[in-house]
């Protein structure tokens, strides 16, 4: 006789704080705790993330980077989730996760370098507990979950979270990740980003079912909630956090949102998709949406929004003004310099051999 | 203030040239950084290029229509001191990601050879990517003769050409806008609007399926009205009219101002009435859009449209002002001889209305063969979302409309 499958994993509080739509409630929207400033400083973020994503697609077009995958639209999530983790939990990021890196104190004119091919890894993840931004789709899944269930052998109380996107749903490294993580009870928070398009696939030609319901036959709990709105991605990561943290294992979150520019600087997206579906996110985008509400509130006036503005200016110009300072390591140095912290015999000399070739020519 | 040059950046991961498709910019103009500067179209993406610097444009180094290579000048611009600068000014040469420092110079940064190489293989010593050395070797073209023109004197395919097409030749430029002719063909590179056209069209006639409707309407109303506004010393073309009849027929059948949402299988009825007019300009064609046509009285429709049509036609129209169109009309009947056409649908609307010359035409009125003014329309629809009878019905409101004009 077979066992009886449960199918509701019991212990669930994010859902209470959502309706079925997956809109924060009004009642787990007062109830946040986050002060005026908190709630401004959110706002502020989403704003600085946008304006640097749109100077690094103009540098790119200016020569000064090699490439840029564009997050316009998803803004909320970046700045919502860093806000709503500890410093100390790490974040496992896809390649768009730009804007996470900024919200966890990285600087972006280093970041750049990545984008710039000028390093490998311009940032300590153990300083910043945020793992290299990586291009093979999904593969930051299994490195996170990995990394969680390192954690709770150590029986520390940090949690980890890994982020990806729809199209990452579809591989084959996310089905093993989220097994394991189930298995092991891992205290990780895989947050989907699901932008509506995977390159130039729409998700209904990737992805038949819900992507959040996946998470039942894994043993856990997966919820799809609003990714546009800043707060609701707050409360949503803060809780699955909380819970990973007190043992509660892993929780899946679909925030549903748009990417609303290329995929990256190589995309033309006018060549697949149309003009009707992005007015139709640009009525929901992130950020005149937090704007209103905060002036709703009474949290923001035209002075706060001018300071913001200048501040936010003149970072965005010190950034550029570094980055395209910046230059190459030596040819050497980049491709022999951090392989080993102890490097072999054998290994220097292939080094000194290369470096010698570059002087005789 | 030092000139500073500006070369086209590698745009998309491996391109080694890109098409200049417009100036936003005139030679003696102020740019700001990150002011738009030109559009150009690689073989991935039409794109804006922002401008680096700040200062007096100099010199635009192409024509639009030309191929420009990576690496090749674009623009001059004479240089304002920048305001704050974190860094001091660095005298060495300008990195660009992609193809190294400012102008490429031979054996400045030679690819190492860590292995050594056979000697005497041909083309042992050249920069070229394989395909160009399979190119090359095909085309008979001994590579060492060649110079190269891409990123850091790397041989491109446009090297290996020129160099079989004229074999004494040391390097042609690689950039023209057109290649040479060839039996007396003549080969003509397709950019900018004529690119636009061709997509737009491609796309509205392999995704749409349309069909066709004529008919003939009696115009003794419209040019009375005409000689009506004309004695109240205004001057009108029919074109105003042909818009406000339009406008009244699509309020009654709505759906003639619709699009097909293929992504959600719905019909996205649309307010307010766009109106797109086909305009013939030196450029091709351009549809500049009369919006909201349906809250404007007569006379401001002809203020409006006689604005746009002169806008496009000077090109002084920007993009906001011919996109958004919810239907569109064309004149086929402006000269000559022809009567009327079967106009495309420009995507994603549903109908195009086209309007013939008004001229005297026999008419049976009370079973007398008369002479009355008369035009002909014909309509393009989408029959995804109109079928023929709601056509014809449409039609014959239009012709109605245009029967009873009296203002």
């Amino acid at each position: 006789m077979a066992d009886v499958v449960q199918v509701a994993p019991a212990d669930d509080p994010v859902r209470p704080l959502f309706s079925p739509a997956g809109e924060l409630t009004a009642e787990a929207r007062a109830t946040l705790g986050l002060s005026p400033d908190a709630l401004r400083d959110l706002y502020h973020k989403m704003v600085w993330i946008r304006r640097t994503d749109q100077e690094a697609l103009n540098l790119q077009r200016q020569g000064e980077l090699g490439l840029w995958g564009p997050y316009q639209g998803q803004e909320a999530i970046h700045v919502g989730t860093v806000a709503a983790l500890r410093e100390t939990d790490w974040i496992f990021p896809s390649y768009r996760e730009f804007g996470m890196g900024m919200c966890r104190g990285i600087d972006p004119a280093e970041m750049l370098k990545l984008f710039r091919g000028v390093s490998h890894g311009p940032w300590d993840p153990r300083t910043y507990h945020f793992a290299p931004l990586v291009i093979p789709v999904a593969s930051q899944v299994p490195h996170g979950v990995g990394f969680a269930m390192g954690s709770r052998f150590k029986h520390s109380d940090d949690v980890v979270l890994s982020t990806f996107g729809d199209g990452a749903t579809s591989k084959g490294d996310w089905h093993e990740a989220m097994n394991f993580a189930g298995v092991f009870q891992a205290p990780v928070i895989f947050l989907c980003q699901n932008n509506h398009w995977a390159i130039s696939v729409p998700l209904a030609k990737q992805t038949a079912g819900s992507i959040a319901e996946r998470a039942q036959g894994y043993g856990f709990p997966g919820i799809r909630i609003d990714g546009n709105d800043v707060l609701g991605i707050f409360a949503a990561i803060r809780t699955a956090a909380e819970r990973a943290r007190r043992g509660g294992g892993p929780y899946l979150i679909e925030a549903m949102t748009y990417r609303m520019g290329p995929h990256t600087t190589s995309d033309d997206p006018t060549r697949y998709r149309t003009n009707v579906e992005l007015e139709r996110w640009s009525a929901k985008d992130p950020i005149p949406r937090f704007r209103q509400w905060l002036e709703g509130q009474g949290l923001l006036d035209e002075a706060a929004l001018a300071a913001i503005n200048r501040e936010v200016e003149a970072k965005v110009e010190t950034m550029r003004n570094r980055l395209r300072a910046t230059t190459a390591p030596a040819p050497g140095e980049a491709i022999f310099g951090r392989v080993y912290q102890h490097p072999s015999d054998s290994f220097l000399e292939e080094r000194e051999e290369f470096e010698s070739s570059l002087e005789s020519n | 203030m030092a000139d500073q040059t500006f070369r086209l950046p590698d745009l998309g991961e491996g391109l080694t040239e890109a098409q200049l498709v417009a100036w936003r910019v005139e030679e003696g103009a102020r740019v700001e950084i990150n002011a738009p500067l030109c559009d150009v179209e690689t073989a991935k993406a039409v794109v804006v290029i922002p401008s680096p610097y700040a200062g007096t444009i100099h010199k635009l180094h192409a024509r639009p229509g030309e191929s420009v290579a990576v690496g090749a000048p674009l623009v001059t611009i004479a240089a304002q001191e920048t305001p704050t600068t974190v860094e001091p000014e660095d005298p060495a040469p300008r990195t660009l990601v992609g193809y190294g420092p400012g102008a490429p110079e031979a054996g400045v940064r030679r690819r190492a050879r860590v292995a050594p190489v056979a000697t005497g293989e041909p083309g042992a010593d050249v920069r070229a990517a394989p395909f160009v050395r399979q190119l090359a070797k095909e085309k008979g073209v001994d590579l060492a003769r060649v110079t190269g023109t891409g990123p850091g004197g790397r041989i491109t395919k446009a090297d290996v050409e020129a160099a079989t097409s004229a074999p004494a030749a040391t390097s042609a430029p690689a950039a023209t806008p057109a290649t040479p002719a060839t039996n007396g063909e003549r080969r003509i590179s397709v950019v900018g609007i004529r690119k636009a056209i061709a997509r737009q069209m491609v796309r509205s006639v392999s995704t749409i399926p349309q069909f066709t409707e004529f008919a003939i309407f009696d115009a003794s109303a419209l040019m009375a009205a005409r000689e009506k506004q004309k004695a109240g010393g205004r001057s009108l073309t029919p074109l105003p009219y042909f818009i406000q009849a339009m406008v009244k027929a699509v309020r009654a059948y709505p759906l003639m101002n619709s699009s097909w949402d293929e992504s959600r299988d719905e019909i996205v009825v649309k307010q307010p009435i766009n109106v797109g007019i086909a305009v013939n300009t030196s450029q091709g064609l351009l549809v500049p859009v009369l919006r909201g046509a349906d809250q404007l009285d007569l006379h401001e429709i002809a203020d409006r449209g006689a604005k746009l049509i002169e806008g496009a036609r000077a090109g002084t129209l920007g993009p906001g002002e011919m996109s958004g169109g919810t239907i569109t009309v064309t004149n086929v009947g402006a000269s000559g001889p022809v009567e009327t056409g079967t106009p495309i649908i420009s995507p994603p609307e549903c109908c195009v209305v086209a309007f013939g010359a008004i001229k005297p035409r026999p008419m049976v009125v009370d079973g007398q063969v008369v002479a009355r003014p008369g035009a002909w329309i014909s309509i393009s629809v989408d029959h995804r979302i109109v079928d023929g009878a709601l056509a014809t019905e449409f039609l014959t409101a239009l012709v109605a409309e245009l029967e009873k004009v009296s203002a």
